[in-house]
């Protein structure tokens, strides 16, 4: 398989079949890796263990890092800069002597795997890269990542590496978390025990970081002399002996109370997963996320949105005049093209900032494990797993990362279920769509029109769920809930910060573009003139090739409610980005004038087309629209992010299937709703 | 000594022994250190019927539906 490599950024690698080697991930091309003669060090060991803190800690990269199993669903690597005498250099702005000859190495953060016994996609993937390619392509060096608080489940994946006689050192980390439970870690007899060096570390405050170097230099490449196995081809016996070996190894190097002492996670676990509080409280946290996110980026939004329509707009439309450009096609594109379109990508800005800091905290904290365990009923009754609602409470901040997010589910057939879910949940940039609507259709109960959008939106998930669990995936089997749960820690600014700048670069990689173009193509489209008489750049819109082709799909719509085709095109330039159906109708009611010279406002415009096209129903035409908005597809880029996690087949299946759901549900809201209102 | 009663059924803060586990998600629980023959004990109760599982100092989550098919001593 080919592999596109993308310096600074995680690789995607869903596939197995002929996936490369670390190493020729490493030596190929100019990505961020030290080169072909740096030794390879893979960063492995069981999820959640502090391996991406770690990379990040050494190479000074920003990869996503979370207190929630399967964090790193895709390999990363970069750079860690050494010397070759004691001292090592892990600073990200390298002030060493530059007499001190330094040593480069490629490090390579691997997906959390528990055991080389794959379970899920990353888990496999891990394996690979590990054991499935030819013994000179294997990493030259696995520091694997050993949870102290937990030592003996850390361990499994040591006992089994140590079977391959792959060399190898123990990264010990969560030190404090054990010492808070009364455990002591003696590192010399652990060493000793496992048969591999053994070093402690902190790599949320960078501590140790010097001894992990100096194990690094001394053992890269030296293959420890393999742990002899039974002589048995019986998996039982077998795990039988490898827990023997683990029990000694941790009695020989730690020390615990014989009564472990219930610590502080107990306690919030006490209420956090209880019962009836349990529900309660995840309640009351995604409201307060919902809350915070809408009441503090609503100002910020205005603020950016009033700069770019006022002053930025006022004075390209000045400069342009001045350069003799002014009411010529140049003006347009520049005017209602670009400077529209990268103000409004920039005014979800702090919507989106927002929204990944907040799922950062709730991620870094250890809370959204405890939360799969409360949505575990729901999401059984759907037939998927509690660990699924993981992806679908990332969905309704962005749908792209939720997809990529499945693959933390070990059933394929969960993965594309999941998959095919999370496109209902309503995102961040259709959440913009409904305050718009909301505020000019409901006045003072726009935040409760905005509300009910997110409740359909569950009762979709749920409900779509339920409907294909029962045709298409009737025999598949309920996996039982197993999930660990982190302790709980403090959020560090460093590690929020991180995770928050990741998404939100990728984010604005994303949707930078595709707004952009969107905008552009849609005001290319509305200079065309598709009758004669009309000039490029011109043309009334109704005339031009937008409207002419909005038109055409527009009958469709007419038992929802909203069969104009002002109201269609922007579901059709949605199709592409939610974030530019705004940006649409203020290109399009700017441009179309009315009849009587006067443009109004773009909400009384938007108003009047919809009382127009439901025949005196504004209000349930309205509701259609937005549950239609709600329900077919987010945008292109979660259809690219569908195509590489499940295939063409099911993303068009998907397609379908949320396009249907959109008309029949818009349809009857509009049909249900105009008897009352 | 009560032999075999499933973990639905188990005591909270109880020493127990794993005696049985269903053979689809045998690895998975051997591999977070809930093999058969393990000690561990459950800490708390959660929403959808499940429990906590302290496991060789590890915080486990078990759904409900997995509680009935897990079988342990309880002394």
């Amino acid at each position: 398989m080919a592999v596109t490599e993308q310096p600074g950024r995680a690789l995607p690698l869903p596939l197995l079949v002929g996936t490369p080697s670390v190493k020729a991930c490493c030596h190929t091309g100019g990505g961020i890796g030290a080169g072909p003669e740096a030794p390879v060090v893979a960063i492995v060991g069981a999820p959640n263990t502090g391996k991406s803190t770690l990379f990040n800690a050494l190479t000074g990269a920003r990869v996503t890092m979370g207190n929630w199993p399967g964090t790193t669903v895709e390999v990363s690597r970069g750079i860690w800069k050494t010397t070759r005498d004691a001292a090592s250099c892990t600073c990200e702005e390298c002030a060493c002597d530059p007499n001190e000859q330094r040593r480069d190495i490629t490090l390579i953060d691997l997906p959390g795997a528990y055991s080389i016994d794959p379970h899920s996609p990353d888990e496999a993937l891990t394996r690979e890269l590990l054991v499935g390619v030819p013994a000179d392509e294997r990493p030259d060096l696995c520091v694997v990542a050993c949870d102290a608080s937990r030592l003996a489940n850390s361990l499994y994946l040591v006992a089994q590496l140590r079977e391959l006689g792959l060399p190898m050192m123990v990264a010990l980390t969560m030190l404090d978390v054990a010492a808070k439970s009364g455990v002591t870690v003696d590192l010399d007899a652990l060493s000793e025990a496992l048969g591999c060096p053994v070093v402690g570390i902190d790599p949320r405050r960078r501590t140790g970081l010097e001894a992990l170097a100096a194990g690094v230099r001394e053992h890269t490449g030296i293959a420890t002399a393999p742990r002899p196995v039974l002589e048995t081809t019986d998996a039982l016996e077998l795990d039988d002996d490898r827990f023997a070996w683990i029990s000694d190894a941790v009695r020989a190097g730690t020390s615990a109370p014989a009564v472990q002492p219930r610590i502080f996670s107990d306690k919030v676990d006490r209420w956090v997963t209880a019962p009836v509080l349990g529900p309660v409280v995840f309640l009351a946290v995604m409201w307060l996320v919902f809350q915070i996110t809408t009441a503090v980026a609503a100002p910020l939004q205005g603020f950016l949105d009033g700069l770019f329509s006022g002053p930025v707009t006022n004075g390209a439309t000045w400069l342009l005049g001045q350069l003799g450009l002014g009411g010529t096609w140049v003006e347009g594109l520049v005017v209602s093209g670009l400077i529209a379109g990268v103000g409004m990508l920039l005014t979800f800005v702090p919507l989106m900032t927002l929204m990944f800091i907040l799922l950062a905290v709730l991620e870094d904290s250890g809370y959204l494990a405890r939360a799969a365990v409360v949505t575990d009923r729901l999401m059984r009754s759907i037939g998927l797993p509690g660990r699924a609602f993981l992806p679908l409470i990332v969905g309704f901040g962005c749908n792209v990362p939720a997809i990529s997010a499945t693959r933390i589910l070990p059933s394929s057939r969960q993965r594309i279920l999941t998959a095919l879910l999370v496109p209902f949940t309503s995102c961040t940039a259709r959440l913009t769509v409904f305050v718009m609507l909301g505020s000019v259709f409901f006045g003072p109960y726009a935040g409760t029109a905005v509300f009910a959008m997110y409740v359909i939106s569950i009762h979709l998930v749920v409900l779509a769920g339920f409907v294909l669990r029962r045709t298409l995936w009737r025999t598949m089997g309920a996996e039982p809930l197993i999930i660990d749960l982190p302790a709980y820690q403090v959020p560090t600014l460093r590690l929020t910060a991180s995770v928050t700048w990741v998404r939100l670069q990728g984010f604005l990689k994303t949707a930078a573009g595709i707004i952009v173009a969107t905008v552009c193509a849609v005001w290319l489209l509305q200079s065309i003139p598709t009758t004669p008489g009309h000039a490029f750049g011109d043309v009334p819109v109704a005339e031009s090739a937008y409207g002419v082709t909005a038109q055409s799909i527009t009958p469709v719509f007419a038992p929802a409610g909203f069969a104009k085709w002002e109201t269609t095109s922007a579901l059709v330039v949605g199709f592409v980005a939610k974030e530019a159906v705004i940006s649409s109708w203020a290109q399009t009611y700017a441009v179309d004038q009315p009849a009587d010279g006067t443009p109004g406002t773009l909400g009384e415009r938007v108003r009047t087309d919809f009382e127009n096209s439901s025949g005196g129903h504004p209000i349930p035409a309205a509701l259609a629209f937005m549950v239609f908005l709600l329900a077919y597809t987010p945008c292109v880029a979660t259809l690219a992010a569908q195509w590489r996690e499940i295939g063409a087949k099911w993303t068009l299946f998907g397609v379908g299937m949320q396009l249907v759901t959109a008309w029949v549900l818009a349809v009857a809201v509009f049909q249900v709703g105009r008897l009352f209102l | 000594m009560y032999v075999g009663s499933d973990l639905a059924s188990a005591p909270l803060h109880t020493p127990l022994t794993l005696v049985h586990a269903p053979e689809s998600c045998r690895k998975r629980l051997s591999s977070l250190g809930l093999r058969i023959g393990a000690r561990f004990s459950l800490l708390s109760r959660t929403a959808g019927g499940g429990r906590v599982a302290l496991v060789a100092g590890s915080r486990i989550a078990l759904g409900s539906t997995l509680l009935s098919q897990l079988r342990v001593e309880v002394p």
